[in-house]
């Protein structure tokens, strides 16, 4: 088999020249999987933006975290599941934290979390079933999961109680991928607890920019409510048929990642009355946006573009990075150490406490619930805030919403169960007594 | 000089019908086996192994399947991902429903699974050719992909939708799932990929390489001498779709370690028919070759920057990276359009001849 040569030459080559670059024993290193080219590339560059920009901020204007500066880097996606991989790969030597940016990659990385350990950061996206830290010790997705968000989406659209829904028929317009699916099985839980019909509409990832036969459907079920799990091109997608089929615009919700300003520009005024459920509250005025604006924008260091600086998702990128250096912050204090590692940065982010102080000392007043983790609770539950297009921005139009933990948390338990099962051995933690 | 060839003297028919008649090609292998089972497990860091020789070895597995079915037999086939995925959902259920089942013995069986799909599939080229034949096997890219997304039993109902596959010992040693180190897992594919591999230039050589290829080169003849297109298409569907299956089942279970339906859709078929278009249509070799170009390469130029202490931010390297790779195919194709595995016989037969050309 001559077949197998030049393979094996490169594969020499490279061994002795992709040994992980040797980096500063001084510095804390958070390397994110960013996806800045691909289908979704719209929706991650001002997530992507908003985190590099925070890390950038704190080094300029403190030096870093308790004088530890943060070496904020990037590693290409796409979106991509394979090249979230390689990533990992590439990235597990140097960096304390994994923020993979996919539903799909989460997936992948997941169970090489318990090995690897390093931990998972995955704000606001992820499985749902990780906020159950006693089985996924390595998992965070603060501050609230995919079901905290049905939950409270569901709250908000029957007027707080969801027995008001009864005989109602509410169709999810999701993609149809691991991500989009997420919501399923605990709306379904609400439909036969308090009888309304659920009706999935799946949009497949190559079918995102035209879902005239999605909207056909819509339009003969005649729902009472569409919810929306979309991502990137599909979320434009799915505003520009609404807007076609006069689709009434105060019946259709959308999670966290369908509220993005960019998608609802082209729409317009057309799409007024939109609503979307956020965790984060954009504030250009709060001080923390201020000192970015002065430390990394106007010197010109940052890489957003007109008007993406009270973009709802730049702001989100902010929160996720400030998650990331709150748990730093944490886990210095505990292990009275300055450059602290993966294992250390894993009880950080256990022990997060987000309260009103907190966020008044990091200037974030407002801009996201407060929550508090725990070992049994890696998501926090922190509520979120329904937000609604008015032709040209988001605006707040509800108070804070809570999500309703009494029918999420048997979910929670059986899911994380079922998937430890599947996956057996899979180590849990023992110490948690919560 | 080096690769001169004058003096071997083939007395017997064995020695003439031997895998490498010429003593160089056999040292050369012999060199080439010892890299891969000694050296470079020596040498290869971690992410060497997953991202670059792991995946290149089941790509170029994949692409040795689709190769036997369009290089040797002729047969356009738009549907490898979709195989592959019948392999990897196979192997899930197998080793799901039988804990106890040796993966090896799992992963081969699955093989069987993908080629019944392939043989069915395949009918419609008793019949029809060429682009009409590449739009059938369409189909079995998209039927396919929807029954992984709709029939949950496949997946055992988790509410992702997405198979994981959990920690599988074989002999005191986890081969497969989260606990596996990359160098088990590097030498379990080494292993099928190296079997395999002997199994398809024997059989691609033998009597019913010859018939695929009269069938390719043209099918009417091939009727009137005799040979019976049936057998011959369909032995063609099965054993491709064998190989590519375990392709698939290997892409799952020894290196992505969970995968969801979307990953086995139209863009994995492109990518295993762009490797063995480049690496070259009708051969063994090209099929690893257009691997290392179109598998390895975009790896080993996105990490070059930060290993050379350039700095450039990762998505403008991963634009530039489409870029070069999309002219490297280019130029590839236009200096050799038979494929690298072409190139590569042209620059043996200049070194058979060296230094005295006639």
């Amino acid at each position: 088999m001559k077949n197998l040569k030049t393979k094996l030459l490169a594969a020499l080559l490279l061994g002795t020249a992709l040994a992980p670059a040797a980096w500063a024993q001084d510095a804390i290193n958070l390397t994110n999987l960013s996806y800045r080219t691909g289908p979704f590339a719209a929706t991650g560059t001002p997530l992507m933006n908003g985190q590099r920009d925070y890390i950038l901020m704190l080094n300029e204007r403190d030096g870093g975290v308790n004088g530890v500066k943060l070496n904020y880097d990037e590693c290409e996606t796409g979106y991509n599941t394979e090249k979230g991989a390689e990533c990992y790969e590439k990235t597990k030597a140097t960096s304390i934290v994994t923020q993979p940016w996919s539903t799909g990659i989460t997936l992948q990385v997941l169970p090489k979390s318990n090995v690897d350990k390093i931990p998972i950061l995955a704000p606001g996206y992820g499985f749902s079933p990780m906020t159950d830290g006693k089985i996924f010790q390595w998992a965070f997705n603060p501050p609230a999961s995919y079901w905290d968000g049905a939950s409270m989406i569901i709250k908000a659209i029957s007027d707080g109680n969801p027995d008001n829904l009864k005989g109602k028929k509410i169709a999810l317009l999701h993609l149809d991928a691991p991500y989009g699916k997420e919501p399923i099985p605990l709306l379904q839980a609400y439909a036969e607890k308090h009888g309304f019909t659920l009706l999935p509409i799946p949009v497949g990832v190559k079918e995102m920019q035209n879902q005239s036969a999605q909207w056909l459907q819509i339009r003969r079920e005649r729902p009472d409510f569409v919810l929306m799990w979309g991502w990137g091109a599909m979320n434009a997608g799915a505003v520009a048929e609404a807007v076609k089929t006069k689709f009434p615009m105060d019946k259709f919700v959308g999670i966290w990642w369908s509220g993005h300003d960019g998608d609802m520009k082209t729409a317009g005024e057309a799409a007024k009355g939109y609503r979307s459920i956020s965790w984060s509250l954009p504030d250009s005025n709060a001080k923390v946006m201020q000192d970015i604006k002065t430390h990394v924008v106007d010197k010109g260091n940052s890489l957003i573009g007109e008007g993406e600086f009270d973009w709802v998702f730049y702001q989100r990128g902010v929160l996720i990075s400030m998650f990331a250096v709150e748990g730093i912050k944490a886990a210095q204090a505990h292990f009275d150490t300055k450059v602290v590692n993966a294992e250390q940065l894993r009880w950080g982010l256990e022990n997060l406490k987000i309260d009103e102080a907190k966020l008044a000392e990091i200037g974030m007043t407002g801009m996201v619930g407060t929550f508090s983790t725990a070992c049994n609770n890696h998501a926090g539950h922190a509520g979120g805030w329904m937000m609604q297009w008015d032709g040209a921005k988001f605006v707040k139009v509800s108070d804070r919403l809570e999500a309703d933990q009494a029918m999420i948390a048997p979910l929670v338990e059986a899911e994380a169960k079922k998937y430890a099962e599947a996956n057996a051995p899979w180590p849990t933690n023992e110490e948690c007594k919560m | 000089m080096l690769y001169r060839t004058a003096g071997q003297f083939k007395t017997s028919y064995h020695a003439d019908h031997a895998l490498f008649p010429v003593r160089q090609d056999a040292i050369l292998l012999g060199f080439i086996l010892l890299l891969a089972f000694v050296v470079v497990p020596l040498t290869a860091s971690e992410f060497t192994f997953r991202a670059l020789l792991i995946p290149v070895l089941i790509y170029a597995l994949a692409a040795l399947g689709l190769n036997i079915l369009t290089g040797y037999a002729g047969q356009l086939s738009l549907g490898t991902g979709a195989f592959m995925g019948v392999g990897a959902y196979a192997c899930y259920k197998l080793v799901t429903i039988f804990p106890e089942m040796n993966i090896v013995v799992a992963i081969a069986l699955s093989g069987f699974f993908s080629a019944a799909v392939g043989v069915a599939f395949g009918l419609p080229s008793l019949r029809i050719k060429g682009f009409y034949l590449a739009i059938a096997t369409l189909a079995a890219q998209f039927f396919l992909v929807w029954l992984f997304e709709k029939w949950a039993w496949l997946y055992n109902y988790s509410s992702s939708g997405a198979i994981q596959v959990h920690n599988i010992d074989m002999f005191g040693i986890t081969v497969a799932g989260p606990n596996a180190t990359a160098v088990t897992q590097y030498y379990f594919v080494l292993c099928f990929v190296a079997v395999i591999t002997w199994f398809a230039i024997n059989i691609t050589r033998g009597r019913i390489g010859r018939i695929w290829k009269s069938v390719r080169d043209m099918d009417i003849a091939a009727e009137l001498v005799g040979i019976n297109l049936m057998k011959a298409k369909l032995s063609a569907f099965a054993v491709s779709s064998y190989i590519v299956g375990i392709s698939g089942a290997l892409f799952v279970f020894l290196w992505r370690g969970a995968a969801e339906p979307v990953l086995f859709d139209i863009p994995l078929s492109f990518r295993v028919l762009f490797i063995a278009i480049i690496g070259g249509l009708g051969s063994i070799l090209g099929n690893y070759l257009g691997a290392i170009l179109i598998v390895a390469l975009p790896v080993i130029i996105s990490a070059l920057p930060s290993a050379l202490g350039i700095p450039i931010a990762s998505a403008t390297v991963e634009h530039l990276n489409t870029m070069i790779v999309g002219a490297l195919i280019i130029v590839f194709l236009i200096v050799e359009p038979h494929g690298l595995a072409r190139f590569w016989a042209i620059i043996r037969e200049k070194l058979i001849m060296w230094p005295f050309p006639h």
